[in-house]
């Protein structure tokens, strides 16, 4: 049925298969060297910087940002480089505050650390509890990219996307672990990479005879949603920038690193990465806006960097650029997918299965399945603003009890989940106002929460942990030590 | 079923690691590791506040300069460009230039643990 439209149906099938099979290939691969606990966790901390870089990156390189950045472009002109940039500068607050002293903690999962530093069970389990939410609420707007990309580019229904990633993510973890998903992750990114740069590049070039339309914002706003104000832009900077370093999937990969200092090298490279990689969601914005503003009019903003080389070039090329894009926007879904299912199956078997490779099988496909139910009851709305939701509600949360748990000596177990509580629950309680009452029905500062919600958590935090001072645990000095030094044994050994 | 903690092996690297911690627990010891977590700390502050007052100094320009923005290089109005592309390279200095007086810090620590 969609023959006719700006994607062939066959050909982006056949696109989605390759992507699959490959994915599934790797990931068989890996299951012959990846053979004891350690292996399946965290691939035995012997990955090199590059790997290891490339598999983050192409990770953190969700539906949001391969779709949803373009399409927010195409919606809202330069207010939306804000999210590229705050999805990258994340990672520099991860690279400043984070790495060196996670990688040191020596710990598997957020809530190993968390239990590490406050010496407690109940600090691990309401870490674990907020892990769990993060890695489900992101897994649902990955799943709304799959469904919206089967849905434009084959015809088919919306919900056989979010299974097929659902069935192939599992199918991968459960084979493999996390070994396997290095390679596949490392492939991915330079698959994501690919896929947008060839034709984006191929468009420029082929446009860059043609006067170069205005830029002037098309008006129209489908999401009804007022512009964004100052307010806005600096909330979600806040989002993103203190919700990157407490991404559950983001963080457990600074475990594969030998050390703490390999372990910022890493994130130094990340950053390249991710500044290259942003480059062209951007540039689909801007010719989107430039030759194809309709997009934006019709309501298919977050598929534009699916449309646009089919709008843009005719015939053949038109198809196998279509097919590349689509090819990499189903990689997106499966390595965020992946990756989320991943360290959400390892918090889920150590806390609540009784860890092991086998109660890791079963944790894994528990991860996936239930934000599966959660996108079938869902409505998928403007991709990049439902991650950026999810930045917010981590840095409300887990960013707190990292932060002040790696910096603050005065930290106590009451402290940490008083704050990730009230963080939680702030934060929480405006997605959910939101995802009631509608985004464009409800108060700026309601729609874009992390302004005030991540203070509230700090501030709480910090409050709790002074009156409860007598709770500091006495391992402190210690566990700071070891979070602080560097590895190498010392000069004098004595 | 039998639980199971999953911990890293007991390598010579992790062993060596506890001894050296022992040490550390001293009350010499400890004073340096406090000097070296609040020489890190300012560190990663001056880093983070430095990027910020570039981030918010981009867009200021462009509302100050009026018709800056506009202004086309090969095609491209000058701020996309800023915003665009132009925040990358300051994010990889800022990440560069830590790395860099991070590893500084440490190699510091070291030689004033080691010389105890």
């Amino acid at each position: 049925m969609t023959s006719d439209g700006p994607v062939n149906a066959a050909v982006a099938i056949a696109a989605l298969a390759v992507v699959s099979v490959a994915t599934a290939v790797i990931g068989f691969y890996g299951l012959r060297i990846s053979r004891t606990t350690g292996d399946f966790y965290v691939a035995s901390r012997t990955v090199r910087p590059w790997w290891n870089a490339s598999a983050i990156g192409g990770e953190y390189l969700s539906a949001a940002s391969f779709l949803g950045v373009a399409g927010l472009i195409l919606l809202s002109g330069t207010d939306a480089l804000w999210f590229p940039v705050g999805y990258t500068a994340g990672y520099l607050m991860l690279l400043l505050f984070v790495a060196a002293p996670l990688r040191r903690s020596g710990a598997y999962t957020i809530p190993d650390f968390t239990e590490a530093r406050l010496d407690s069970r109940p600090v691990r389990k309401v870490t674990s509890l907020v892990v769990v939410l993060v890695g489900w609420l992101y897994i649902v707007p990955q799943l709304h990219g799959a469904a919206l990309t089967i849905r434009i580019t084959t015809g088919l229904p919306s919900w056989v996307g979010s299974v097929a990633v659902v069935i192939v993510v599992c199918l991968t973890v459960v084979a493999g672990g996390m070994r396997s998903i290095t390679f596949v992750q490392a492939f991915q990114y330079w698959l994501k990479l690919t896929a947008l740069a060839v034709p984006i590049l191929f468009i420029v070039f082929m446009l860059a005879g043609a006067d170069a339309p205005e830029l002037a914002p098309p008006a129209v706003n489908p999401t009804g949603a007022p512009p964004a104000g100052l307010y806005q832009n600096i909330s979600l900077l806040v989002a993103l920038l203190f919700g990157t370093l407490g991404l559950p999937h983001v963080l457990v990969r600074f475990y594969t690193n030998p050390d703490g200092q390999s372990a910022r090298r890493t994130t130094l490279i990340v950053l390249g990465l991710l500044s290259v990689f942003y480059l062209f969601p951007t540039a689909y914005g801007m010719v989107g806006r430039m030759f194809a503003p309709d997009l934006a009019r019709s309501g298919q903003a977050d598929a534009l960097v699916l449309l646009l080389p089919g709008e843009l070039v005719d015939g053949t090329a038109g198809d196998l650029l279509s097919a590349l894009v689509v090819a990499g926007a189903f990689a997106a879904f499966l390595s965020t997918t992946s990756g989320l299912v991943v360290s959400l199956a390892g918090v889920i078997s150590q806390d609540v299965l009784g860890a092991g490779v086998g109660g890791f099988r079963l944790a894994a496909v528990m991860s996936a399945v239930v934000p599966l139910a959660f996108a079938f009851m869902t409505d998928s709305f403007a991709l990049a603003g439902s991650v950026g939701l999810v930045f917010a509600f981590t840095a409300s949360t887990v960013c707190p009890v990292l932060l002040l748990g790696i910096w603050w000596r005065g930290l106590t177990d009451a402290g940490a989940i008083a704050g990730m509580v009230t963080g939680g629950l702030l934060c929480g309680g405006a997605m959910v106002i939101g995802a009631v009452a509608g985004a464009a029905s409800i108060p700026v500062w309601l729609a874009q929460p992390a302004a005030w919600s991540v203070p509230a958590a700090f501030t709480v935090m910090v409050v709790v942990s002074r009156a409860t001072a007598g709770r500091v645990p006495r391992t402190m000095a210690r566990v700071m030590t070891r979070l602080h030094t560097p590895e190498r044994p010392l000069a004098t050994e004595r | 079923m039998t639980r199971v903690r999953v911990t890293a092996p007991a390598t010579p690297a992790r062993v060596s690691q506890e001894t050296r911690e022992a040490a550390q627990e001293s009350d010499v010891g400890q004073v340096f590791v406090r000097s070296l977590i609040r020489s890190q700390l300012r560190l990663a502050l001056v880093v983070a506040g430095g990027f910020l007052v570039i981030l918010a100094a981009f867009p200021l320009l462009l509302a100050v300069v009026p018709g800056l923005a506009e202004t086309r290089i090969a095609g491209i109005p000058f701020g996309w460009l800023l915003l665009g592309a132009g925040i990358y390279p300051v994010i990889g200095l800022s990440a560069w230039l830590y790395i860099r007086t991070a590893a500084r810090n440490e190699a510091r620590y070291r030689d004033l643990a080691g010389d105890q």
